[in-house]
């Protein structure tokens, strides 16, 4: 009888001990307060680099919302810059001067949160039963549209000028003597601890859902469509959940960009090239793996943003180039080193940088023998 | 035996001719198949002989050609019920929105409506923004601002008809003008309606001095008083028969959906096992249990305390259920690392932990020697005597032998025979079909 059989010895997880296994366990309590001592501590956060790690964290989050989709439920999606977008211009239709509306930054990032779910859903109703290749054209397809609608409606958007000047979070509002939204305007270190809030609350989130009910139906309907649904999950609803999070993932990530740069910039920057950009990073540190997508975040658009800036400029302090060739400057080589790399990653780790636990197993399956 | 039982005499499942047809070939013909509450049926009979496809069709996979499938005596299908037609509705209404938004140029709505009132410097009200709403929808003239001059253009900003520096004025040409338009539109050839009688300064021109516009422009302007409106209208129309008619075609499709049967309360495993491999084994009964732990995506994120107890509760019901088929050891590990009966097992205990009261077992016994094969027999006979009703596909006769009640013999996807098993054993036909006849 089944019954009788001696239980199998599991192995148990190995005890943690010694202060590496702390910060691994930890890695995210750890990395939170390095990132919020650090400003107080490096004067260099309170300039330009300060912007700059900004906008890391932004991308951060976009990519957290893109691995939603890609990581966790296996739908590819091309298009995630269209919903950063639409996060944009929500906030910016919403608070900039020239329209009658001007709320606050909160609640306008709270509407502009919801249109971007909504328009989540109102993509994926249609296009859930498309898989694989197919939904991807349907994203990247989508992408372009929202792009070129933003152009083309430029009585709301402002067409190829996008919407400025969109005011800081805080414009108008004193706390205790202090006006936020003049603190905003003048030291970036506000929007650096707006933006380490946001994307801590994300990270919380993610690690929530990936132990919860929605986050194990997610995996199943990634794993095993058929098998999932014959468990009484509904795949249509557990995909709709899956567009609705990431788009207002995305969404949330599109309003602080719009703020921090105080204008929508031009319906280009929310492409195709940002959307792959995103991808690769989520692909590169680990797909449905919250700290690979934060590592690759920071390895791909650090090396893009604040990493080839400054070896551009060190070079020209060196007076290396004199003459301005592209192929001595660092910036001329950025495409070739990220191809490399890229390569490099997907032939020794496929599974990325930090791989998540069950996409491992799934990757080894063949080689480990059951 | 059970509380939910149906009406009496009532078999929990009833296959009634079934007939499944992929393109020309009958893969199951005429099925008829009757499993009470409370039993062990099994499906035998030689490969290819149509059991699986039985099985797909019961399960929702596959959707029969003819006959039907009653649980319960009902039909495993959603129920067209109020909250399809609303869903319908809302999708519809969405598309004629969208639909309308496009055809009456939201661009320059929006330019109408919200910029233009920003212009004047008098405060923006919703009741300016709802009368300039409407003049768009009557092509009304009205006030624009260009490089700090003021211009009286038509609804749709195409037509420059004025410009003034003073905004008063242009206000008085802009009344002047629309009344002339108004005019036109009464005169013969016209039919006037109800928005032209209430004209504000219908005969009443004031008295400025009117810019030279060519009467082509005011007749142009007059004719397409209502076009904007009709366009709207069009594109409402058609976007909400589009959503309406979209919408339910889908809900069509997707009638027969295995969840739907799922959640009827017909579970099932796989001929060729269909675990979540790369999650763990207790994950993988979590997911059978998905149904059954309340609370939605903000108590997820919250995690409120409910939350939290509702998700302790489920890790103890699945190790109740990795218990009940022996694999409390094995809770921790990763399902596609498992030994291949273990990972039979645990598909059963994933099917239980559904609160199916019909399970299905594909093959349970597939690949097992015969001292696993025996396990498993009192594991079917002691799922039957937790109440729940065993159909059996198997091909170890000690093990269908043993455990059935009553057993269904499926040979070229027709059933040749049936009974207990004693009866089958002795059945001329099943030899025949087993054994190959004679010429």
């Amino acid at each position: 009888m089944a019954t009788n059989r001696a239980p199998r010895t599991s192995s148990p997880p190995a005890p943690s001990a010694g202060p590496w296994d702390f910060l691994a366990e930890r890695w995210e309590l750890v990395t939170l307060a390095v990132l919020a001592i650090a400003p107080l501590v490096i004067p260099a956060l309170g300039g330009a680099l300060g912007g700059q790690v900004t906008n890391l964290f932004i991308y951060c989050i976009l990519a957290l919302a893109l691995n939603v989709m890609v990581g966790y439920t296996g739908l590819v999606h091309l298009g995630i810059a269209s919903f950063f977008g639409i996060g944009a211009y929500c906030l910016a239709i919403l608070t900039v001067p020239m329209y009658p509306f001007q709320i606050g930054f909160l609640a306008a990032a709270v509407i502009a949160v919801l249109v971007t779910a909504g328009t989540g859903l109102a993509l994926g109703a249609p296009t859930l039963r498309l898989r694989g290749d197919y939904l991807a054209i349907v994203t990247l397809g989508f992408g372009e549209v929202v792009k070129v609608t933003l152009r083309n409606l430029e009585q709301i958007t402002g067409g190829m000028k996008g919407l400025n000047p969109v005011p800081p979070p805080g414009a108008g509002v004193t706390l205790a003597g202090i006006d936020l939204g003049k603190e905003f305007a003048i030291d970036p270190r506000w929007f650096y601890y707006l933006a380490l809030l946001s994307l801590a609350g994300v990270v919380l989130a993610m690690r929530r859902l990936e132990n919860s009910r929605l986050g194990r139906a997610l995996v199943a309907v990634r794993e095993d469509e058929l098998a999932a649904q014959a468990m009484g999950i509904s795949a249509t609803k557990v995909k709709l959940s899956a567009f609705a999070m990431s788009s207002a993932v995305a969404g949330l990530a599109g309003c602080l960009y719009a703020a921090s740069l105080s204008t929508t910039a031009d319906p280009n920057a929310y492409d195709f090239n940002r959307s792959i950009m995103v991808l690769c990073a989520v692909i590169l540190g680990g797909l449905g793996s919250i700290p690979g997508t934060l590592l690759g975040v920071a390895i791909l658009v650090g090396f893009d943003t604040v990493l080839a800036p400054w070896a551009d400029s060190w070079i020209q302090q060196m007076n290396i180039n004199p003459k301005g060739l592209s192929y001595l400057s660092f910036s001329g080589w950025r495409l070739a080193i990220f191809g490399v790399a890229l390569v490099l990653v997907m032939r020794y780790r496929p599974e990325g940088l930090i791989p998540s636990r069950r996409l491992a197993a799934e990757l080894h399956e063949g080689g480990a023998g059951s | 035996m059970n509380e939910n039982a149906g009406p009496a005499g009532t078999p929990l499942l009833h296959v009634d001719r079934v007939t499944v047809r992929f393109g020309g070939l009958v893969a199951v013909s005429e099925l008829d198949l009757d499993v009470p509450e409370g039993s062990i049926i099994s499906l035998i009979g030689p490969n290819g002989a149509g059991k699986t496809t039985a099985f797909n069709c019961v399960s929702g996979i596959y959707a029969p050609s003819s006959g039907s499938v009653r649980f319960r005596g009902k039909r495993l299908e959603r129920a067209f019920t109020q909250g399809t037609i609303l869903r319908a509705l809302a999708v519809g209404l969405l598309t004629g929105l969208l639909f309308a938004a496009a055809a009456v140029d939201v661009d320059r709505l929006w330019m109408a409506v919200v910029k233009r009132g920003m212009i004047t410097g008098e405060p923006f009200t919703m009741a300016g923004a709802m009368e300039r709403l409407r003049g768009y929808f009557r092509s009304e003239l009205a006030i624009d601002q260009m490089a700090g001059k003021w211009r009286v253009v038509s609804a749709d900003g195409s037509d420059v008809l004025a410009i003034k520096r003073d905004l008063g004025e242009a206000k008085l040409v802009r009344d002047a003008l629309q009344a002339k338009v108004t005019a036109r539109r009464t005169g013969p050839g016209t039919i006037p309606d109800a928005t032209d009688l209430n004209q504000r300064d219908i005969g009443a021109a004031p008295s400025v001095v009117l810019p030279p516009v060519k009467e082509e422009v005011l007749d142009r302007l007059a004719a397409g008083k209502s076009r904007i409106r009709w366009r709207g209208w069009l594109g409402l129309f058609s976007g909400m028969l589009l959503g309406i008619a979209g919408t339910l075609a889908v809900w069509q499709r997707g009638r027969r959906s295995p969840h739907v049967v799922a959640r009827a309360g017909i579970s099932r495993t796989f001929q060729n096992i269909r675990l979540f491999s790369s999650m763990s084994v207790l994950e993988n009964v979590l997911v059978g249990l998905d149904r059954t732990i309340p609370g939605g995506v903000f108590s997820m994120l919250l995690r409120t305390p409910k939350n939290r107890r509702d998700e302790a509760e489920a890790r103890i019901k699945a190790r109740a259920a990795l218990d009940f088929v022996g694999l409390s050891g094995d809770a921790n590990r990763i399902a596609g690392e498992l030994p291949y009966g273990d990972q039979r097992r645990l598909e059963i205990a994933r099917a239980l932990a559904t609160g199916a009261k019909l399970i299905l077992l594909d093959e349970p016994a597939a690949g097992m020697n015969p001292s696993e094969a025996g396990d498993l027999a009192g594991l079917v006979e002691r799922i039957r005597d937790r109440g729940v009703t065993v159909l059996l596909i198997e091909h170890h006769m000690n093990v269908v032998m043993r455990v059935s009640d009553r057993i269904a013999v499926l040979d070229h996807g027709t059933k040749i025979a049936e009974g207990t098993p004693a009866e089958v054993r002795r059945d001329e036909k099943v030899i025949e079909a087993y054994l190959g006849g004679e010429g």
